[in-house]
This record gives C-alpha cells, structure tokens and sequence, in this order.
C-alpha cells in the first residue's frame, strides 16, 4: 500500500479530474472546478518534489529517477499554469468544467508515462495522456473546422498508436518480456528492427516530428487555441521523456535508432522552420515551430550521454513560453494582425512576449538558450557536429517568423482591438510563465541541481 | 571579494532602465533626467575605475562567482587596459546619446530604456572573461538595437533591424558552436583559462572559422558588411553613434580577446586572408564612400573602411599593429560618433542628408561648420588628431609583419582615398553659397556643442599625446601576443 503512495502526486490530480467532472452539480460556478485544480496541482508538484527520486516500484513498473521527478514536476506545474489562466478566462461558450477534467486527467497519463519502466504501464498512461487531448482540441463543436482538425488529429494519433502497438507486440515477442530492462534483449534481426522502428514511429507521431508531422497545423489550426496551448506543451514534454528512456531501453539496436533520430531530427528542423516563415496565423506559426523544436529534441536524444538530460530540459523550455504564446493568442485573438499595437495597449505582457520570443529563439538570457546550450554541447560531443551547424542555422530562420510576431507585438496596427480587460488569475498565470522564462535560465543551474539533471 | 565596481558599471544601467520604463511617457521628463544621472553615474564609476586602474598589473578588479557550476560556467568579470579602453568609450558614448537626444518626443521612456539596455550589453560584453557570460552580453545587445532602429528609424526601418539583427544573430550562432567545441576541448568555459591552452592546430582552424563567422560580420569585413549601410541609414542618430562606436568594435574585440590568445596558431595561418579582406575592406569602403549622395551613408561606407584598419593591425600580430587597432577602435568610436551627431543635428534643422542640399554651413552655422570640418580631419587621419595615431600604428605593424606587403600597400592606398572622400565632402557641404535648405537654419545650441566637446577633447588629446590611450592598451597587447607564443 504504501508504494501507492509514493504516486500521491497522480493521485492528487487525478481527484481533482474527478472533482471537476462533477463541480457543476455542488457549486454551480462553472469557474470552480479551475480555481480549485490549480493549487491541487501545484500541491501534487510540492509533493512529487517531497518524494523525490525512488527506484523501482509497483514491481519495478514504476521507477522514480531524477527525469521523471524533474518533468512530473513540470507536468504538474504547466497543468497549474494553465488552470490558473483558465479559472479567469474560461473557455469561451463551452463548458469548462470538463475542459478543467480533461486537461487533469491528461496530465495524470503525462505524469504517470514518465515513470513508466513497463510497456503496458506506458502504452496505458500515453493512452490517458493523448485521449483527453483529442475532446480538447474538439472542443468548439459547432465548428466545422475545429471538428475536422480534431478529427484529423483523432484518426492519425489513433493510428500511430496502433503502428506502435504493434512494434510494443514485437518486442514483447522478442524478449518475452514488458519491462523496460528486458528490451536490451532486441536482437538485431528484423523483427527487432521493426519493433523499434514502430515504436519510434508512434513517439515521432507524438512529438509531431517530421515525417509524421503534418496532422499538427490543421489540429492546431482548428482548435480553440486555449487547448492548443496545453495540447502543444505537456503532452511533448511527457513524449519526450518517454522518448529518451525507450532509447535508452533499446540498447542493442543502437545504430537503427540514431539513424533514424538523425533522420527525423534532419527532417523536422528543415520542414517545420522553412513552413513556419510563411504562416500568418499564429497557431499554424506555433504548430510549424513546435516541430522545429522536436528536431532540436530528436538531435539531443540521438546525441545520447548528456543528451537525454538536455532533451528533457529542453522539451520544458519550449513548453513554458510556447504556452504562454498561445494563451496569449486565445486572448487577443491568432491572426499575426490580431496581436497588432498590443504594445500600446497591453505593454505589460507585449514585453513578457519579448522574453519568450527570445527564448524560442534561443537568446540568454532566457531559458531557451540555456536548452540549446546544454543540448547542442551534449550533441557536438556525440560526434554530431554537423547536425548542429544545421540546428543553429535552422535557429536563424526561425528568428525570422518569431520576429514577425514581435513585429505585429510592436509595430502592427489594429483598428478594432479593445483592450482585453485585466484579471489576476491571467496575470498569475502570464507572470509565472514569464518568471520561469527568465528564472530557468539564469538559474539553470540551480534546477538542474535540485532534480540532479546532468548538463 | 572587495566592491564590486564591474558589476556596478555593467548593471547599474539595467537599473536605469527599469526605472524609466517604469517611470513611463507620463513622466518622460523624470525618466530622461534620471537615464543622463545614471549614465553619468556610470561614467563616473568607469572615471574611478581608470583612477585606480594599475597599468602594470594586467587583468585586475577581478570578480567570480559559481554560476553552472556542472559546466563550469562563472560568472567572472575582470579589466584589463583594452576593455579599459573600451568600456570607456561605451559609457561616454551612451551618456553623450541620451544628451543629444534629449528632446526625443515619441515614446520617450521605451527610448531612454532601450539605450541604457544598450549599455548593459556593451560594457558587458568588454568585461566578461567567461564564455558564456560574453555571450549573453553580445546577444543582449541585439535587442534594443533592434528596437532603437525598428521603432525611431527612417522609412525602411523594419527591413533594416531584422536584417541587422538577423546577420549578427547568424554570425553568433556559430560563434557558440566555437565556443562548445572549445568547451569539450578544455572542460572550462573560462576565456583567460583557455589562453594558451596549446589546442590542436587543425581544431584551431575549424573553430578560428566559427568565431571568424561570429566576429567578422560585426566589424563587419567586407563582404559581411551589407546590413551596416542599412542599418546606418534607418536609424536615428544616437542609434547609429552607438552602433558605430562601439558595437562594431564588440566584433574586433572578439578577434583580440578570444581568437589571438586562445587559437594562435590558426591566427597565423588565417592572417594573410584577414589582411586581404582588411586591405579589400579599406579599399572598396573608401571607393562606395566616395560615390555617396547622403551624407549618413558615406560616413557608414567610411566606417566600413576604418575598421578595415582594424583588421589589419589586428592581421599583423605585432605589437605595434595590435595597439594600433585598438586606437583605431578608440579613436574611430570619438570621430565617427562626432560625425554621426553632426550630421544628425544638420538634418534635424534642414531634414535632409543628401549632399547636394547642405551646402555653405561655413557661412550660416560656423560652429556646425568648423566642427564637422574639424572631425572630417580626424576621421582621415591627420597627424595630431586621434584617427593618425592608430592607422599609422597599424600599418607600421603590418608592413613589419608577414602579411605579403602588397596588401599594405593597398591599405596606405585608403589613407589616400579617405583624405579624398572626405575633403571633398567638406568642399561640398562646409564651403560654398548656402543652400535653400541651409539659408534659414540656426547654429548649435549650448547642449549640442555640449554633446561635441568632450569628443573634440578626445580627440586632440589622442591625437597630440599618443601615450595618454596607449600606456593602457600596450600591456594588454604585449600580454595577448605573449600567451601566443611571441613577442
């Protein structure tokens, strides 16, 4: 029993799923079930810090190591942020509350995924991750648009999933086996290839890496973009762990699987930079962007060594500025010409943008730098130099259409913006985003010692 | 650790800026009076800092602390006479910016915020000695350039910043690429740690390239100067003062502090390019400058041709040369700003810039007049004026070194082209009947002279005693070329 509780943290949150599924009927606030997840979740990030690092539990299917404490702590904090903003702002006409639920009980999948040391825990919790993601991204259903990106997302993920499935059925099959320890055991023969192949082909889908990326803009494109900021963000950086550990897992088939996160990396940076520069509608922009940054992840992951740490690092440096961006957009609205003079009216957060513009770009002082230091350090020393100079000139152009935001921040105009008014749960909510912009960078280190990441 | 004077100097302006910000446009008179008090203050603090300054004693006010510590990554500052020298420069320039433009009217607390931001980065850049802290700096100061030309800039603005920002960002990124790679190499991210390391000389050449990338395109080096004429151009004049005088010289510092010391071999073998493109550089700035119609954009051309002394100097490894191109640095900072300002507060009264328009100022405005012709002296080299000291520095150093004499020979040539340039910019717009755009215009004003005479002061004392900057630069000089392994 008492091993149970060392997933206090999921268990913490996943109640206040419950609770908000059913908030309605006690309350009669359709804000409550927000205001009250917020600070659950950022009690459940307290706990998991007071946890800490355990090893194998559950039988080994669960194991608590300094990646999965550092990004079930993120998960947790990310999913507050964004209930905070939430509890002011709501999501428009729909109801909330299940919007709050959903967004929850992605979380717990996110949360428990990282931990996962067994296949079936990990298909289970990606499941519990991506399935409350597809209603999100639904959400406005009598939009046609949003119901056929939200389709568009179902039908593909569901079917990455199965590919994966099967590549999970295969190393099953091989090793005789579902635990993590046991995948060493891949031979190198076809089957075993296959299965790797598969599996990666599932986490690439996931990430939104290239080539299976192209569901992302027509998603994101239709979604509210208060959902496409939570769908874009915690969901990667759970993938990403997830990620990092099956190669680490897959030991014995080294050769196929760098070759391949080369390939995707190669691939995503090229494709989602060079199609973010002509995007004029933010979510689009966003989503082209987010599978640049998973090129920039898959580089670090192939990298191996350090790379693990600096990939998963990096997956919540993109995360916490990317979603204050599209909350941002869900604001003021996501054409580029929608954000136009914001400088004027809003100043405040115009200047935040700045910071997290910058760290998508990878400017110091902001987190974002501190990310691609750390991963392309890590990937240089992998023998990856080239990939690198690829990374950092694919950087150059994505200060490009990041620039166009801040152009349209600073110098567009909008004839019939009103000014949005101000709320302190959004303000919270963009402060602490902002704060973790900068915070994360310059203390970097101090992070990095507490969840004992190597750089 | 004793008074943290570095950290004053590099942050105090951040505190500056903040406060005006937050002062807003609703009190932009307290906020202009409180960005000249603390750019003055900062001033000071680098006056005190020179006062105590040991010239023997190398690098000094050293102060370190633990910043990633898992990488080795420090916060370290330290002063030697070269980033004296340099960081000199950037407070005056900044302090003589805000002064000249005081009545600036749009947006004023987002204005004075941004220059003393601008600082920040600048005097941060000359006094860091760990990698990574110089290259926060160095990135730092991207952006409030970019808002001072995208915001307060001519027609094309927009297009000017982003390709400002854009090429200096594609020139650092590989910069940082040189600096992992000498990361690994050494495990220490520290610049003075890494000096004289005895690096392997082919992973020398490869990552000289990376910094050269970094580097060359802020000097800028012909051909990777393309946005500076852009740039000069859009801007507004304190804009351009401060690009001109000090963030071009963010690039050759680089070549002094980082390339020399820690990659001697590869700048051996690279020196004989270098000295091309610097000897191209002078040459083709000159010739663009001479075909200018505006004013601003000869004096940008001109720049282009200045730093190209720079880089000879720098080529040749001696210490003659590598003292000469920091006096170049220095000197063209003082002159090129006086001629910017100049130029700025012409077109202030007349609103224009082209040469054909301004003519006769000798005979309306003969303060303005005697002024521009008195920087247009030193912006060509006259004997006893600073511009002198340093080009003649460079090229005794150059031809006493092994770059191939034929590239020295067309660096004189520029010296040639520059006294054409600009006596004939001085024949056109200084001398002459007055034009319809100068006929009506008044003379400077008390701040404006106020702004141009420290810069004349400067000038002359450089000029006239050589030994006033050079006691400080020499030692620093003679200590980058004996961690290479020479003089």
């Amino acid at each position: 029993m008492s091993e149970f509780l060392l997933l206090a943290p999921e268990i913490i949150v996943l109640a206040g799923a419950l609770f908000a599924l059913f908030a309605d009927r006690v309350t009669h606030r359709p804000s409550a079930p927000a205001h009250i997840g917020a600070p659950l979740a950022v009690v459940a990030a307290a706990v998991a810090l007071v946890i800490g690092t355990r090893g194998g539990i559950l039988g080994g299917m669960i194991a608590l190591d300094s990646v999965s404490l550092f990004s079930r702590v993120a998960i947790a904090l990310l999913l507050a942020v964004w209930l905070r903003w939430v509890s002011g702002r709501g999501t428009g006409a729909e109801r909330p509350a299940e919007a709050v639920a959903f967004a929850m009980l992605s979380a717990v999948g996110g949360m428990l995924m990282v931990s996962a040391r067994d296949l079936i825990v990990f298909y289970i919790s990606l499941e519990l991750s991506t399935m409350p993601a597809y209603i999100l991204m639904g959400y406005r259903r009598a939009d046609a648009r949003g119901l056929e990106g939200a389709l568009k997302y179902f039908l593909l993920s569901m079917l990455t999933s199965l590919v994966m499935l099967y590549g999970l059925s295969f190393a099953y099959g091989i090793s005789g086996s579902t635990s993590y320890a046991d995948l060493g055991r891949l031979d190198g023969g076809v089957l075993g290839q296959l299965a790797v192949a598969f599996v990666l082909v599932g986490l690439f889908a996931k990430l939104s890496a290239a080539p299976f990326h192209y569901w992302t803009p027509d998603a994101y494109a239709g979604a509210p973009a208060s959902s496409v900021a939570y769908v874009s963000t915690v969901p990667k950086v759970a993938g990403t762990v997830a990620l990092v550990q099956l190669v680490a897992a897959f030991g014995a088939n080294g050769a196929t699987v760098t070759g391949v996160l080369v390939a995707g990396s190669l691939l995503s940076m090229a494709i989602g930079n060079l199609a973010a520069y002509p995007q004029t509608d933010l979510r689009r922009l966003m989503a082209y962007s987010g599978v640049a940054h998973s090129g920039y992840i898959l580089l670090a992951v192939a990298a191996g060594g350090a790379g693990g740490h600096a990939a998963v690092f990096y997956a919540v440096a993109y995360a916490v500025p990317s979603m204050a961006l599209m909350l941002l957009g869900a604001e003021e609205g996501t054409a580029l010409d929608d954000l136009g003079g914001l400088a004027a009216r809003r100043p405040a957060i115009a200047w935040a943008a700045v910071a997290w513009l910058l760290s998508l770009v990878g400017i110091p002082p902001m987190v974002g730098f501190f990310g691609k230091l750390s991963m392309f350090t890590a990937a240089v020393e992998g023998g990856l130099l080239w990939l690198v100079l690829v990374a950092v000139a694919m950087s150059v152009v994505s200060a490009g259409y990041y620039f166009r935001v801040l152009r349209a921040l600073f110098f567009g105009e909008r004839l019939d913006a009103g000014t949005v008014a101000g709320k302190p749960a959004v303000a919270i909510a963009f402060g602490a985003l902002t704060v973790a912009t900068l915070a994360l960078g310059v203390f970097a280190s101090g992070v990095m010692d507490v969840f004992g990441l190597r750089f | 650790m004793d008074f943290p004077l570095l950290t004053l100097i590099v942050f105090l302006p951040l505190l500056g800026a903040a406060a005006v910000a937050l002062l807003g446009n609703a009190r932009a008179s307290a906020g202009r009076a409180v960005a000249a008090v603390v750019a003055a203050v900062d001033l000071g603090l680098v006056a005190w800092l020179t006062a105590r300054f040991d010239v023997a004693a190398g690098m000094q006010f050293t102060e370190i602390a633990e910043w990633v510590p898992q990488a080795g990554i420090t916060y370290h500052l330290a002063v030697d006479g070269m980033s004296l020298a340099m960081v000199a420069l950037s407070a005056l320039l900044t302090l003589l910016a805000i002064v000249a433009s005081w009545k600036t009217d749009r947006n004023p607390a987002l204005w004075f915020s941004m220059l003393l931001l601008l600082e920040v980065g600048m005097n941060g850049v000359f006094l860091a000695m760990d990698f990574v802290l110089f290259y926060v700096f160095w990135e730092l100061v991207l952006v409030p350039m970019y808002f001072l030309i995208a915001t307060w800039g001519g027609p094309r603005r927009q297009y000017a910043a982003v390709k400002f920002f854009l090429y200096t960002l594609f020139g650092s990124v590989f910069m940082l690429v040189g600096i992992i790679a000498l990361y690994l190499q050494t495990g220490t991210f520290g610049i003075l740690e890494m000096a004289g390391a005895g690096l392997d000389p082919s992973f020398q050449w490869w990552v000289f390239a990376a910094f050269f990338l970094g580097f060359a395109v802020k000097v800028p080096v012909f051909p990777l100067h393309t946005w500076l004429p852009d740039a000069h151009v859009e801007a507004p004049t304190a804009a351009s003062v401060l690009l001109a005088g000090v963030l071009l010289k963010m690039g050759s510092y680089g070549f002094l502090r980082i390339s020399l010391p820690i990659l001697p071999d590869a700048a051996a073998e690279w020196s004989t390019f270098i000295a091309a493109l610097a000897a191209v550089s002078i040459v083709y700035g000159a010739a663009v400058a001479f075909a200018q119609t505006d004013m601003k954009k000869l004096v940008a051309y001109s720049s282009v041709s200045h730093m190209g002394f720079v880089m000879l100097g720098i080529a040749s490894m001696t210490p003659e040369g590598l003292n000469g191109a920091v006096a170049v640095m220095f000197s063209h900072g003082v002159v090129t700003g006086m001629l910017f300002f100049l130029v700025g507060m012409v077109y202030d009264r007349t609103h224009t810039r082209m040469i054909a328009e301004v003519s006769g100022l000798s005979s309306k405005v003969p303060v303005a007049a005697g002024l521009m012709a008195f920087a247009s002296f030193a912006s060509l080299g006259l004997p006893g004026l600073s511009g002198f000291v340093g080009e003649f520095l460079s090229l005794v150093g150059a031809w006493g070194s092994e770059i191939p004499a034929g590239w020295v020979i067309v660096s004189a040539v520029g010296v040639l082209l520059a006294a054409a340039y600009m006596l004939w910019l001085v024949q056109r717009v200084v001398l002459g009947t007055p034009s319809d755009a100068v006929a009506r215009i008044d003379d400077l004003g008390a701040r404006e002279i106020a702004v141009l005479v420290p810069l004349v002061a400067l000038t002359l004392i450089v000029g006239v005693y050589w030994d006033s900057l050079l006691r400080f630069t020499d030692p620093a000089v003679r200590a980058i070329l004996v961690t290479m392994g020479g003089a």
